[in-house]
Parts: structure tokens; sequence; C-alpha cells
């Protein structure tokens, strides 16, 4: 299967990341061949089966459904040029303007 | 001997390494701070005075956190990882930050955005990654071991370019909290030692559950296994997929001498069956990525990330400007990847097959490590020694064959350790041994044997 830089560049706007339209080409290449190499699982045959396999506990591990503080080495407002009231203050954006 | 003196050794030693780029952020300050803070505990800990390096990707406030990449430059964490908080504890300082392949994406360090890290036995050489800084800077003899983390070989992989030992715990062995989260299913830290006794001094003590890791597995925590002197009644397989007929003849060699003095040791050896095991690195590479697209879209200019606005001006462009200049290629691609594996229509084809091979692969260990297979297994670490910068970077796929014996073992959650077991043309050759799920005592012990028995920087032909 080939994919098309079309096909990349909608992959990048679902990714939220800029592609320049020079670095497309080579990308698009790379894109396929990873594609194409990850491809050789259709060696296996599609009504295989399995018991579904996740590393780790068994189970998640249940708690007390209580609010702790984080373990944070300095306090929230130590680390935002503005803080008050308990909410970071934010330059406004560009987009918002109009709101 | 004092911390402080430690400290001041340590810090000449990483001043006379700065050639090899192994370390993102060090300083005499920092050095200083943590040899007062271990010189003035009252009881001396399991690891007093030990200094370490700590892979750019796990967090401390001290200094700052970068992962390799452009996007988390200058970005200090607001809290310390819970394994470095162990280690800390226990006596061990924090030496440095070290060098990596950006969030941990690479088999050689050349896809770090501060440059790659040079191999300390052949500077034209790759260290391997990602972890290559810690790696290089315990085979050079700044630290004697070293924090790295795993997602598909990161550790074993880069211990075996450069003749160290590397040990990959068992996942949820080691708590993930402050290690930035690449792919959550898989990612492990783990450790680089001089010796086999360095890295399992340093795993005990990080090891053990932790209630802000829900992936932490509730075990008390490893203790350090005594020597042994024989290993009479081990049983030991070596799968016949992990010896292909166009293994590099010095890796061939350095397997060879292996499983002679094994069986010199009163071990049995008999080959056994992977079958899945061929489709690892590519059940990996949908995995992976998939599980990274996820993890890294938090870095968006607005919940992390340097920011750059876009040329719309719009929140979307914001998003596009600074994930398209703030992540190197690699990471693009397989954020891209993951994204497309992942997307509707595709999903069943690649995702859903890799869940079903994975489980597959994890299967094959289990049947094989089971209760009538053998104790352990033991392959080649990576097929060929260090290869040479700029070797692989043009093809992906190449530099993903690079951990084609290392990560399967990572799907299957398993333990398992690389082991310098000779030199080929003075390049290092690395033995993985594999183990059942917690079974790194065990793990742990047979290396150390190994490692008394075999030497490791022997010319293998």
């Amino acid at each position: 299967m080939t994919i098309g830089s079309d096909q990349v560049k909608y992959v990048a706007k679902l990714a939220e990341i800029g592609v320049a339209e020079h670095e497309l080409p080579k990308l698009v290449e790379q894109f396929n061949r990873i594609v194409d190499y990850v491809a050789q699982l259709d060696e296996v045959p599609s009504d295989t089966k399995a018991e579904p396999f996740l590393a780790g506990p068994e189970a998640t591990p249940l708690r007390e459904d209580v609010v702790n503080s984080a373990p944070l080495a300095r306090p929230p407002a130590a680390m935002a040029p503005e803080f008050a009231d308990g909410f970071f203050l934010v330059p406004r954006h560009g987009a918002m303007e109009d709101l | 001997m004092t911390a402080a003196a430690v400290a001041k050794d340590v810090g000449a030693r990483l001043a006379q390494a700065a050639g090899l780029n192994a370390t993102l952020h060090w300083s005499a300050e920092c050095l200083e701070a943590e040899a007062r803070r271990v010189d003035g505990m009252s009881t001396q800990g399991a690891l007093h005075a030990l200094p370490l390096a700590v892979k750019d990707n796990i967090v401390t406030i001290e200094e700052p956190t970068t992962c390799g990449s452009r996007i988390l430059e200058g970005y200090v964490s607001p809290f310390t990882a819970t394994a470095v908080r162990r280690l800390r504890a226990a006596g061990a300082m924090v030496a440095c930050k070290a060098n990596l392949d950006e969030f941990a994406m690479g088999s050689s360090t050349e896809h770090s955005a501060y440059g790659r890290v040079n191999n300390p036995l052949d500077h034209e050489r790759v260290p391997g990654g990602s972890s290559g800084g810690s790696a290089a800077l315990v085979a050079a003899d700044v630290v004697p071991a070293a924090l790295g983390s795993e997602t598909g070989g990161s550790v074993r992989q880069p211990a075996s370019f450069c003749g160290v030992v590397g040990v990959k715990p068992t996942y949820g062995r080691v708590s993930r909290y402050g290690l930035v989260a690449f792919g959550s299913s898989l990612d492990c830290i783990s450790v680089f030692g001089k010796t086999v006794n360095h890295a399992s001094r340093v795993l005990a003590v990080m090891s053990g559950p932790d209630p802000l890791d829900a992936t932490s597995v509730d075990r008390p925590p490893m203790k350090a296994p005594a020597a042994i002197s024989s290993l009479a009644g081990l049983k030991v397989g070596l799968p016949r997929e992990y010896f292909p007929s166009d293994l590099h003849p010095g890796v061939r060699a350095g397997l060879d001498r292996t499983v002679a003095t094994l069986r010199e040791l009163g071990a049995t050896i008999s080959e056994v069956s992977l079958p899945h095991s061929k489709y690892a690195v590519p059940t990996y590479y949908i995995i992976a990525p998939a599980e990274a697209a996820a993890n890294l879209a938090r870095y968006d200019g607005v919940r992390y990330g340097v920011r750059r606005v876009g040329p719309e001006g719009d929140i979307s462009s914001l998003y596009r400007a600074t994930r398209g200049s703030g992540f190197g290629a690699e990471v693009r691609r397989r954020i891209l990847i993951g994204t497309y594996v992942l997307s509707a229509g595709y999903y069943d084809a690649y995702y859903r097959k890799a869940q079903t091979v994975r489980a597959l692969i994890a299967q094959d260990f289990h049947q094989v490590l089971g209760a009538n297979g053998v104790d352990l297994l033991l392959t080649p670490t990576t097929p060929t020694p260090a290869f040479k910068a700029g070797e692989k970077t043009e093809d992906p796929v190449q530099m993903y064959l690079a951990d084609i014996f290392v990560c399967a073992i990572s799907l299957a959650g398993l333990p398992a350790l690389s082991l310098p077991v000779g030199r080929d043309r003075g390049l290092p050759i690395g033995a993985q041994l594999i183990a059942g799920a917690f079974e790194e005592p065990r793990l742990l012990a047979v290396a150390a044997l190994l490692e008394r028995t075999l030497g490791g920087t022997e010319e293998v032909r």
C-alpha cells in the first residue's frame, strides 16, 4: 500500500504537527517505508486468538476517593509568573480576543 | 571516604569527559549540595556516597529535564521521581543528567537535539540508545552506576555497545512516577552498572510499590542476591530465532564463549523456540508510537513546551508551530505513525493486530520459561557490535532493527540484562539473559557468577 502526501498531511493535521512543504517528500518516503515494514504482521492469520496481554499488575489498585495534595517541591505560585486566588494568570491569546 | 571527596572526584571526571557529550546538565554546586546532604545523614544508607548519572527523561527538581528535546529546553520539574527519591534516601548522589535520544526514541543518541554521544571506546561509533549518555558515563568510569529507561531495549542495547552491565526489571517492579511517559505499557526505569553488583544494589533500593504509580506492582522491594559459586541444576535455553545464520561472527564468538562457561559452571543448555519473536520489531513499532502519540500530545506550547506562535494566529496554528519546530524528525515520525495506526479505518489492521501479536510473543516466553521449561534464556543483546555514527540515520527501519533481540522482552514485560562477555577488535559484545517475571534475583546472581568467571574484556576471536 502506498500512502500519498495528502494522507501524510492529513495525519499531521490530526497530530497537530506542522510539516513544511520541503520536508514532505522525504517524510512520505520514510512513512511508507515504516508502514510497509510493520505490515509484515499481515502474515499472522487475522483469526488468531490470544489471551489479551498487558504487563503490570493484574488489576488497577483501588484507593480512597480523596483529594491528596501533590508532592510538589515548590508551591504553584512559585512556578507561575502571576498567580492569584488559586488561578494561574496567563497572557491573553489572540484567538480569544473576539470572545 | 566522605561524600564531599567523592563529589569532588566525580566533578573532575565529568569535566574530563566533556568530549563524550554524554551529559546535558551538571554543576559543581549541585554536586556539592548532594555531598553536603549525604555527609549530613545521621546513618549511612545502602548506597552511601554512590554517584549516579540520571537519564534526562527522569525528573529531578534541581536541574532541568529536557528529554533531549528542544521542546522542553529549560524545563524544570516541580517534583522528583520516586526512584531518585529512594536512591537519595539511601545515600546516593545525583551527579548529572545524561544525554539521550529525544524522548528516548532511538538506538544511537543521534536523535538527541543536543548532539550525539560518543562511544568512549571509539568516538566514531555510537554508544547505542536511547540511554547512550548514561551508558557512556559508566563505561568511561565517570560514575559506577547510572539510571536509564527502557521502552524497547534502551538500556540493554547501549550497555552492550559500551561494555557495561544494563538491567531492565520486570514491568511494574520500579515506579514510573517521574519518568517522562513514552510508551506507558512498556516504560521501565532501568539501571547501568560497572558491575552486576552495582546494578543489583541500585535496583534493590529503587524497586517496590509506589502509591503514585498505579502500574507499580504490589510486591516487596527486590533483595540484592547473595553470591553463588555453581550453576548446577540451572536450565538455560537458547532460542533458535535469536541465533540467525548471518549473526555477526564476533557476536557469535562471544555467545559461544558464554555458553561454554555456563556449561563449565554446571548449567544444562537446550535449544528452545520463540516463534513469534520475529514479529517483535514491527509489533513494537505499532504499539510504542501509538502510545507515544497519546503521551506526547501534552507538548503543545500551552500545557508544556516552548511556545511558538503560528502564522494564522489561532490555537491550532500555535499547536502545529510549537510541535512542528519543537520535536525532532524521529519524534515527529513516530507521532505521525502512532496517529496513523490509531486512526479510523486503520485501527483494526494495525493496532488491534499488534496487540494480538504482542500477546502471542508474551505467551511464547511464558511457555518456555514456565514450570516445565527452562530457568533462563540466553541470546545476543545486539546483532552487531556498536555501529558507526551516520550509518543508520537515513533509514529508520535499519535503526529499528538494532533492537531486534531486545524489544520482544519489553513487549512481554519480563526482566533481562546485558552482560559484557568479550570484545571483537576492541568493541564490546553483550550477552542477554532473560528470566521469568520477578525473577531478577536469580538473573542477577547468575550474571554475577558469569561476570566473575568470564572477565568480559577479552578478545573473543
